[in-house]
């Protein structure tokens, strides 16, 4: 799988994973790598932490902004016998950070269980390739494994993505594999029968409190798991300077030319910091307003504004693909940016809050 | 960076120190910090100084016997000051762990002569720069907070103390003392860097600097310590050198100035003020983990805290098994072995319970990741957590310890105004001057919990026109002694003291408007003055939180009421309670706009729109709505189709009342054509906030609203009226009779009737019963009239309402 991701070249891919992206790097950290390794692990753990949290002096860059505190606990919990769990809004870079975890233990990031509605613990332990299992019968090469059994056979990380979308039976699925460290396959007769985990597997879960939030999970799968919660970005600068970066790459990719504004893009993420910020007063949104979404608008301004008039976004292009993207499809969230834009707006000091405060009637009714 | 300037100047003023006659040895440490404790008492036992000058206040130098009697820790030392410009407050919080207090007892121990060597509280170098509540020994991180921000980044750590622990507090066994010294001065002169005190920094230091300098010629040959917070060392250490020849005589302690009072006395304090968590800018968090960690060691505390939070949620129910402990106790070792800690430290420990205990999404981030108060939405695990932390001890102070003045205070006030100390009722006319006064006096012992004396009746709120209360008095005994002392913390004077527990009661309270309301009343019923501006400054900014639009109209009526009229307290034009009512206007309008809902009424809700107008119309000094503003919200919620049809009458009402009518034609009808039962609804809105306006006859459009009314409920089918006649009838009782006689008149007149619109008003029965009993008449003769035994036409029982009047 890996093989096939370098063959193809990073250029030609729209997102490789964390492990192509960032292989320099991870070179580097394991070329001088003196600290002690927990077993299995490829990288100790010290090397992981500054991999994820960045490390200005050595030229490691910075690549999920939360808390240090957060990703340590996160490294020790692998090294445990729990799985991780990490919630939150989605948005919040859950699925990044358990991406750049998985690369800097394993060294893969691959190992991935999507969970949604429809998933079976075929696509989570293993199925048969049903012509040989016909001709041959049962065998280890009429075995197709998915990703935990390979994780647990070659002592990986294995992503579990969106786990509380799937169904609570096969969620269940998981528990004596995450107890015992061992999935049998009745099928097979003798050693065969039996995969053991190797050091260095271990499940990184995560869960968005949106749809179906963890209360749902069975007590017992909660307590093979430490719980970690990831929250939107608590500063101001630090979110800015994420949503410029990334809506200047996504707007470039695009072919837009001018980077985006940043007094627009101020405006932009207080915007969005305030609608969240909301919640904490009852009254919360019911789409999310995550760093994630305010990229995409982000990205939708530049578009607009530079497809459409041949310039770089304004607050009148902000207030055009709120209404699109970030009030989704609930008139109540549309109403709370009206009142914002019609009562909050103006209060605000700035040529570019009062572009958005007179932009106002852009949203639709 | 600045660091390796800094780094440098401190190089070379070592160097200058070195060559000075006298040497003085800086020990530069952080307030409230067992590590540094430990390392004062080794340089006193092994430095054995003639004088050790510790940052204090220098106007306690008198009463250090006092201040060194056997207290039960933590006690403080409370400075008041009052001139006729400022009062200021300030608290120098001591714990058995503190440097300072270490600093005084070891010094005293080994013979030396200790002083306090800092500025008064009352100074203005020393209250200019913080709050009224100011704490001496407040964190100075947070006045450092970018050089803070880089180690923090650097040494990859979330917060200042995660990174002071790691450093300082749990350190390696056997690490060399002078290693510790080393490590400490670069860290204060890597944080202070190059960033300018400001003035009142500059002054105290300068006065520290005097008494280094005489404590140093008196000293002889024999070596002075000087124990300060890390951030004043740097620049004592230069000024000292600098002024080396300056005159060396012993600093005199500045004196109050004239016609102004002040002064310090002990009191005793509790954990659960000095921890950051809980106050405002205290000090260190988690004092109870410290306590443990300067008694024990890092291994016992870290055992006790896990002790401690597994006993209190199991205490409450919380469950927790062994396993979780386990996975606690593996995830806690995993990470200080991570961050390269010789021992768990707090932040360890916490984490490691934090990641196994909780089993659940967080609302708000782990609060040890940061700095702060504990806000609302904490998960109880971590509440529990954090009061393990906190710990629950509670000073006492030294029977020999002169009382603080409060208890003074309060003998003098109840002798003064006659409370006696026996069982007797006391009848308060609180339009009498002096019966108001008793009635303060009264009300600020009941808001310390002073016990003796209960309230038995008396005004309920702001608008209760009651101006008599009653009291009943009974002995209190030693009760009242020992609760005075507890509150004598709050302040020298019972209305300071009042002010500053309503003050913190104020900022602890969550956004429920009941308790809020409580609090306003309780600080007027205190005596509104400057004393409570505290108070009303956190109302104000806590009413912008207040979700619910009735209760927060009722802050505002009361609010606006107290501050328009009100002369028995004295609070009417009060500015701040101005503050309140600006802010509160400002949260309805942001609560109308966006409030939806089906028919039936909420009437406070429209209640606090008609008070937004009062406001709009009394005080439109008071407020950053304007009315142009105003009218343009009140336009959008009365279009708004998903608005109550209530709130929607009420808002259409406000432009009306703010002088901007609309045309009522339109929406009446549409509301008649839509949802019958509703109209009665938008009247009811339409007159709690215009009632005056519709009365008089102001016509938005081309007739009167009540002609258009008349109109279309005329025109009803007999099954609509029915459905639409309760909701009328709860609109129109908002008229009071005379209003309700000339729109009958109205109503006759326009029919051509004459008679008593008075015997209209007064019908025998209830109208809907009449109503009701006309339809059942109706169905009965046409029940029989189907069925060919219909009599001639019944007349009607009874005198019908209007709408038959004119058929």
């Amino acid at each position: 799988m890996t093989a096939t991701v370098e063959e193809a070249g990073e250029a030609l891919l729209q997102r490789p994973p964390a492990e192509v992206r960032h292989a320099e790097e991870l070179a580097a950290l394991r070329a001088t790598d003196q600290d002690p390794r927990p077993p299995g692990w490829q990288l100790s753990m010290r090397a992981a932490r500054r991999f994820i949290v960045g490390d200005e002096q050595d030229g490691i860059s910075r690549k999920f902004v939360g808390n240090v505190s957060l990703v340590e606990r996160a490294l020790v919990t692998l090294a445990t016998n729990r799985g991780l769990m990490l919630v939150g809004e989605p948005g919040t870079a859950k699925s990044l950070l358990s991406e750049l975890i998985a690369a800097a233990v394993s060294g893969s990031s691959a190992l991935t269980v999507q969970g949604g509605a429809a998933t079976t613990e075929d696509q989570i332990k293993y199925s048969w390739n049903y012509a040989l299992l016909v001709s041959e019968g049962p065998s280890a090469r009429s075995l197709v494994p998915a990703p935990m059994l390979r994780g647990m056979a070659e002592g990986r990380i294995v992503r579990f993505e969106e786990i509380t979308r799937c169904p609570l039976e096969v969620q269940d699925c998981l528990l004596s594999l995450l107890s015992d460290r061992v999935i049998t396959i009745p099928e097979l007769d003798g050693p065969q029968g039996l995969v053991f985990a190797r050091q260095g597997f271990n499940v990184i879960a995560t869960a968005n409190t949106r749809d179906r939030g963890v209360n749902e999970m069975s007590a017992a799968l909660k307590r093979r798991f430490n719980f970690e919660t990831v929250f939107p970005i608590a500063d101001f600068e630090t979110e800015l300077g994420l949503v410029e970066a990334e809506a200047a790459e996504l707007l470039r990719q695009s072919g837009v030319e001018p980077p985006p504004r940043r007094d627009v893009l101020e405006v932009l993420v207080a915007t969005f910091r305030e609608l969240r910020g909301a919640a904490a007063q009852g009254e919360r949104m019911s789409t999310v307003m995550s760093t994630a979404e305010a990229v995409s608008v982000a990205h939708a301004v530049g578009v607009r504004a530079w497809f459409l008039r041949g310039e770089p976004g304004g607050a009148a292009d902000v207030v055009a693909c709120l209404a699109g993207t970030a009030a989704k499809d609930s008139p109540e969230d549309l109403a709370r940016l009206r009142r914002f834009l019609q009562q909050e707006a103006p209060r605000r000091q700035g040529p570019q809050w009062q572009a958005l405060h007179e932009a106002r009637h852009l949203l639709a009714d | 960076m600045p660091a390796p300037a800094s780094k440098r100047s401190a190089a070379e003023t070592r160097r200058a120190q070195r060559t000075a006659p006298q040497p003085a040895v800086f020990l530069g440490v952080r307030h409230h910090s067992p590590a540094c404790a430990h390392l004062v008492a080794h340089t006193i036992r092994t430095l054995r100084p003639a004088f050790v000058l510790v940052e204090g206040p220098a106007d306690m130098n008198d009463r250090l016997d006092e201040l060194l009697l056997e207290h039960t820790m933590p006690i403080a030392v409370f400075s008041h000051y009052r001139d006729d410009r400022r009062v200021a407050t300030s608290w120098t919080p001591l714990c058995d762990y503190s440097p300072e207090w270490i600093a005084l007892r070891e010094g005293r121990a080994a013979g030396a002569e200790v002083r306090f060597v800092d500025l008064p509280a009352w100074h203005p170098a020393v209250a200019g720069h913080t709050d009224r509540y100011a704490n001496r020994y407040a964190d100075a991180e947070a006045r450092y907070a970018e050089a803070t921000r880089r180690l923090c980044r650097h040494f990859a750590v979330d917060s200042v103390d995660a990174l002071w622990d790691g450093l300082f507090e749990v350190t390696e066994p056997g690490t060399d003392p002078q290693e510790l010294r080393a490590r400490l001065d670069t860290y204060f002169d890597l944080v202070r860097g190059d960033a300018e005190a400001d003035a009142g920094d500059r002054a105290r230091e300068e006065y520290m600097a005097s008494w280094v300098r005489a404590a140093s010629a008196h000293a002889g040959d024999r070596p002075v310590l000087v124990v300060t917070g890390g951030f004043h060392q740097p620049a004592l250490r230069a000024l000292t050198a600098r002024h080396a020849d300056a005159p060396a005589d012993w600093p005199a302690v500045p004196e109050p100035p004239d016609g102004a009072v002040g002064g310090s006395f002990l009191v005793p304090y509790t954990f659960r003020q000095l921890d950051a968590f809980a106050g405002y800018q205290s000090g260190m968090p988690s004092p109870g983990y410290y306590q443990r960690l300067w008694e024990t060691g890092p291994t016992v505390a870290g055992q006790d805290l896990s002790r401690a939070v597994t006993e209190r949620l199991r205490a409450r129910r919380i469950p927790l098994s062994t396993a979780d402990l386990i996975a606690a106790r593996s995830l806690s070792q995993g990470l200080a072995r991570l961050r390269g800690h010789p021992y768990e430290t707090r932040v360890d420990v916490l984490d490691g319970l934090a990641g196994a205990l909780i089993a659940d999404d967080l609302d708000r981030p782990l609060p040890w990741t940061a700095r702060g108060t504990l806000g609302a939405g904490t998960h109880p695990v971590v509440v529990e957590m954090v009061a393990a932390c906190t710990g629950e001890a509670v000073g006492r102070l030294h029977p020999d310890t002169p009382l603080p003045p409060l208890v003074h205070d309060v003998a003098a006030h109840l002798a003064h105004f006659g409370l006696t100390d026996a069982e007797a009722t006391v009848r308060l006319d609180l339009t009498r001057q002096g019966d108001l006064h008793r009635s303060r006096v009264l009300h600020r012992l009941r808001v310390l919990e002073v016990p003796g004396f209960t309230r038995v009746s008396g005004p309920a709120d702001g608008t209760d026109p009651v101006f008599n209360e009653v009291w009943e008095s009974r002995p209190a005994g030693a009760g009242r002694e020992a609760a005075l002392i507890e509150a004598g913390a709050y302040g020298a004077r019972l209305d300071e003291a009042a002010a500053a527990l309503l003050g913190e009661r104020m900022r602890a309270a969550g956004p429920e408007v009941g308790a809020l309301a409580g609090l306003l009343f309780d600080a007027v019923l205190c005596g509104a003055g400057p004393l409570c501006a505290d108070v009303l400054a956190a109302l104000a900014a806590k009413v912008g939180q207040v979700g619910d639009l009735g209760p927060l109209g009722e802050i505002l009526s009361a609010a606006l009421g107290l501050w328009r009229h009100d002369r028995v307290f004295g609070t009417a034009r009060d500015r701040l309670l101005g503050g309140v009512v600006g802010s509160s206007v400002d949260r309805v309008f942001r609560l109308a706009e966006g409030l939806h809902g089906g028919p039936g009424v909420d009437l406070a809700a429209l209640r606090a729109l008609a008070a937004a107008r009062d406001a709009l119309r009394h005080a439109p000094g008071l407020l950053s709505v304007s009315p142009a503003f105003a009218a343009e919200a009140g336009a959008r919620i009365s279009r708004d189709p998903h608005a109550p049809p209530g709130l929607r009458g009420a808002a259409f009402g406000l432009r009306w009342a703010l002088g901007v009518p609309d045309d009522p034609g339109p929406v009446v009808r549409a509301l008649a054509a839509a949802a019958v039962d509703t109209l009665g609804d938008w009247l009811t809105g339409l007159f709690t906030v215009a009632r005056e306006e519709v009365a008089h006859g102001t016509t938005a459009g081309e007739h009167s609203l009540v002609d258009l009314v008349d109109d279309v409920v005329s025109a009803l089918t007999e099954a609509d009226f029915l459905i639409a006649l309760p909701a009328l009838r709860q609109a129109f009782a908002f008229f009071p009779p005379r209003e309700r006689e000339r729109i009958a008149e109205r109503l006759l007149q326009r029919r051509g009737l004459r008679g008593s619109a008075r015997s209209l008003l007064r019908t025998p029965a209830d109208p809907l019963l009449l109503a009701r009993a006309g339809a059942l008449e109706k169905n009965v003769t046409r029940l029989l009239d189907r069925h060919g035994l219909g009599a001639p036409t019944v007349s009607p029982v009874v005198p019908a309402p209007a709408r038959k009047a004119g058929r």
